[in-house]
């Protein structure tokens, strides 16, 4: 009796384990089920599509469902359908998009996607090594005759800038995504009010100004952060002081080189960088840098600025927290808060011409259609058409009637309603939901637009970031397109050396931080040039050379 | 009634050995066919995905890139990535770093439990032991970007917990900048560890404590040995087979030093010298390069040095009277 019911319990535990494993694969095989019945449906809508290939895809005729893969591990996309918006496009568009989820492992996600050939019908993200990857093994659509017959993104993207995004094939894959013709970025300094003010404003405007400012805040106010870097292990920060140094910088950390006559030299031989090096660890030894520069977190950053614990904050992207502290601190006290300055310059530098951040036409990333998407047209078509007035002014200011109302005569303004002043936290709210899904947003048209409003209203009703980019950061960031994409793909021989290279200018700018002497930083520096030549560094600096001047080849036509 | 119900079991596990009933290997595994049910789903499961995936290591010997189909068509390159690997300039420091890291865990974090279950076992008081338990092991389920944000923010020098005590003590004047300095980072690693898997490792120690006759230790006070006499004559000699498979397995596993603990915890740069370790070498230089050969290439020796050493660790127990096989 006893065994019969031993034997029952094993048994029933042996098949519940089994059902679980199965139960776990038959989730995965659904899952993977979908999108193959969607491509086999596909292909016989592409050969109807094809009798009319010479007329444009009409938006909304048919229905047209595709999937999309973020390629960060951050992302993840809001259900489509489930709001207001993505509704509205559904239903009159008759666009669907379904996310393949990344699991917070893109990169894992990714490749078990190619291996297996089954693709994303879109693949948004870094311009680049996976993008060069998916071409190389012919996965990639191209767009060339796409891009001439829709109508937006040739209007609104430079056409430099698109012979920018072509691949060493001569096609254009990419759509891009903010790409724009103008600066903008939000790289620069921020100032503590109520302690400036205390202090009595003195002038604070070259590296000397702001060494005797950050003394006087330190002995002042001990328990306030005199200069806060935000990540410094990211560079945000030690590039800004770095950018002080130096006229016409474009961030040159990104490649540790800079350029020299027509030739690219290493950053540690770089005079300037050498001087900021040696500056930032003497601020650094005298505490005046927050000591948690390399470790600290989002996190820890955020606080200090929230509770006005910081008087001089930089670092490439200053206005989120920025704006946040901003408002929070006004809200107890009018006089607090923060404001931006001019970036801060060396004694003798034209101050026009230092740049703490840069920008570059082709903007921050892009969407590639892959050869599983059974009507890449039909997805180009869609994308054109969200990259364009009436998408954007959807995904930023949202169904007409409640921010906006009508057009202006130049059919592509929006007629904002009293809504879009009053209610600017609904509308902040509303624009970070569709944040997201803005893969291929338009800057130009979407700073135009708010740059036309903005300046109607009074200062004190502008909103924070918007008045600072206005005045500050877009006047001061530089043009660095003509240095984007020199680095090698990584599983080339400058690949494994730019690696290499790559760790020890980590691992460098680092120690230098902590260095006990002025001395000891141009050893750190001195010792990461010998390592990085020793590794085969100006095989690397001499493929930047070669790429920048493709580049220039291309921008000056 | 608990010891009723496990004879009948224990005597027919016995009674493999006598001779009678020893036909052959089929009766035997009939016999206990119940049990042998319950070990197929994990046979299954290392198969699936221990023993299929294996054939995959091939492409450390090839010139492996993502996309070109079947890894087969891949060109052969011989031990190229090998010796790239052995003749890399990080090599020196990512190996020393490995090793010193894992023999600081073992030496540390080893025993560390199993004194953790004999200081537990001694508490009389149930509640209470139940409560230093349930404690003890609770961060093992914390994930290691919350313990690495606990870590950073309690050992910050701005407002961070550790140099405030250490200030309001008067035992530092000022900050010491504790996850920036070299010096620390190991004493770090290890203490983090430790605190971390402790309790949910003294749980299996505990439970061969738990299965030590009690007449024993009636019989040895009886003789007039005293509790430290106890733990040492029965306990400690008790739960030795156990404690020797666990040390076998940590020897296998002495070149994985860690991986997210280093990642998250050494995430300043100027702590690469002494944070690099093997796992972290091949997710950098490797995985996020694409560079999928020499990933492969790296973890493959890591492996075979893994199986050399538990071989050895295993032949040396099997001297001593306990081992694995």
């Amino acid at each position: 009796m006893k065994n019969r019911r031993k034997l029952f319990v094993s048994v029933m535990s042996v098949l519940m384990v089994l059902s679980l494993l199965v139960g776990c694969s038959g989730n995965s095989g659904t899952n993977a089920e979908p999108p193959k019945q969607e491509s086999n449906a596909g292909q016989t809508e592409e050969k109807q599509g094809g009798e009319q290939a010479s007329q444009l895809y009409e938006l909304g005729k048919e229905p047209l469902d595709f999937t999309l893969f973020g390629n960060y591990e951050w992302y993840t996309m809001p259900p489509w359908g489930k709001d207001e918006t993505t509704a509205w496009i559904k239903e009159n568009k008759k666009v669907t998009i379904k996310e393949i989820p990344n699991g917070g492992n893109n990169v894992q996600k990714l490749n078990t996607m190619i291996a297996s050939g089954e693709l994303p019908d879109v693949i948004w993200g870094e311009r680049g090594a996976d993008v060069e990857r998916l071409r190389e093994a012919g996965m990639l659509v191209a767009l060339d005759d796409y891009v001439d017959k829709y109508p937006n993104l040739k209007k609104w993207l430079d056409s430099k800038a698109l012979n920018m995004l072509r691949s060493p094939d001569g096609k254009l894959y990419q759509f891009p995504n903010w790409y724009t013709n103008r600066p903008n970025g939000n790289a620069g300094w921020v100032v503590n009010k109520k302690i400036y003010t205390e202090l009595g404003s003195p002038k604070l405007e070259t590296t000397d100004d702001l060494y005797t400012y950050l003394k006087m805040v330190k002995e002042k106010y001990p328990d306030v952060i005199p200069f806060e870097t935000d990540l410094a292990k990211d560079g945000h920060g030690i590039d800004q002081l770095y950018s002080a140094f130096k006229e016409n910088n474009l961030s040159f950390t990104r490649y540790f080189a800079v350029p020299d006559g027509d030739k690219m030299k290493s950053i540690y031989k770089d005079e300037a960088f050498r001087e900021s090096v040696v500056f930032a660890a003497k601020l650094f030894r005298e505490k005046l840098i927050t000591q948690d520069a390399m470790t600290q977190t989002q996190d820890q950053v955020k606080e200090k600025m929230m509770n006005g614990r910081v008087a001089v904050y930089a670092s490439s992207n200053p206005t989120v927290n920025g704006m946040q502290a901003h408002s929070e601190l006004t809200k107890k006290d009018p006089d607090a808060g923060y404001f931006m300055v001019w970036p801060i310059y060396k004694e003798g530098l034209d101050k026009n011409k230092i740049y703490p951040g840069t920008y570059n036409k082709l903007g921050w990333n892009a969407a590639v259609i892959t050869t599983s998407a059974k009507n890449p047209e039909a997805i180009f078509a869609f994308l054109d058409w969200y990259t364009g007035s009436e998408g954007m002014t959807l995904q930023m200011w949202g169904l007409e009637g409640e921010y906006w109302k009508g057009l202006e005569a130049d059919g592509v303004t929006p007629k904002f309603t009293e809504k879009y002043t009053t209610d600017k936290e609904g509308l902040a709210k509303y624009q970070s939901k569709m944040d997201p899904l803005m893969w291929v947003g338009n800057t130009v048209y979407v700073d135009d637009i708010k740059g036309k409003f903005e300046a109607t209203l009074p200062d004190n009703e502008r909103n924070w970031s918007t008045y600072w980019q206005y005045e500050i950061t877009w006047k001061t960031q530089g043009d660095s397109t003509e240095f984007i994409n020199l680095n090698p793909l990584p599983e080339t021989e400058e690949g494994i050396v730019h690696q290499r290279v790559k760790d020890t200018w980590l691992k460098a700018r680092a120690q230098a931080l902590y260095a006990k002497s002025d001395q000891e930083a141009l050893d750190i520096l001195d010792k990461a040039h010998e390592d990085s030549m020793a590794a085969g560094f100006q095989q690397v600096l001499d493929f930047y050379a070669t790429r920048w001047h493709e580049n220039l080849k291309i921008i000056n036509g | 009634m608990a010891r009723l119900t496990v004879s009948p079991d224990a005597e027919s596990g016995m009674s493999l050995g006598n001779p009678k009933k020893k036909k052959n290997n089929f009766t035997r595994f009939f016999g206990q066919i119940d049990l042998q049910l319950m070990v197929i789903p994990a046979l299954i499961l290392i198969f699936v995905f221990s023993y299929i995936p294996m054939y995959g290591v091939l492409i450390a010997f090839q010139d492996y890139k993502i996309g070109s189909g079947s890894f087969l068509s891949s060109p052969w390159v011989g031990l190229k990535h090998f010796k790239a690997f052995f003749d890399s300039p990080d090599f020196n420091v990512v190996m020393r770093n490995t090793i010193v890291i894992s023999f600081l865990k073992l030496i540390i974090g080893f025993p560390a439990p199993i004194i953790l279950a004999l200081m537990l076992n001694e508490v009389r008081k149930i509640v209470f032991k139940r409560v230093v338990q349930t404690i003890t092991y609770l961060p093992h389920f914390m994930s290691w970007v919350i313990v690495g944000g606990m870590v950073s923010t309690m050992l910050a020098t701005d407002n961070g917990s550790i140099n405030m005590l250490l200030e309001t003590l008067r035992v530092i004047d000022d900050p010491i900048n504790f996850l920036s300095m070299s010096e620390y980072f190991w004493s770090i690693l290890v203490t983090t560890n430790v605190w971390k898997e402790i309790g949910f490792g003294s749980i299996v120690y505990l439970a061969a404590i738990a299965g030590i006759d009690p007449h024993m230790y009636e019989a040895a006070s009886m003789d007039g040995a005293n509790r430290f006499k106890q733990i040492y004559l029965i306990t400690l000699p008790s739960i030795m087979p156990v404690v020797t498979i666990f040390l076998i397995l940590a020897i296998g596993n002495l070149l994985s030093a860690g991986f997210e603990d280093i990642l998250i915890l050494a995430s300043n740069p100027a702590l690469r010298d002494v944070s690099d370790v093997i796992d972290t070498y091949v997710i950098r230089v490797g995985i996020n390069n694409y560079r999928y050969s020499y990933a492969t290439a790296v973890g493959l020796f890591k492996a075979v040095i893994s199986v050399g050493l538990l071989t050895i660790a295993n032949y040396v127990a099997r001297r001593a009277g306990n081992s694995l096989w």
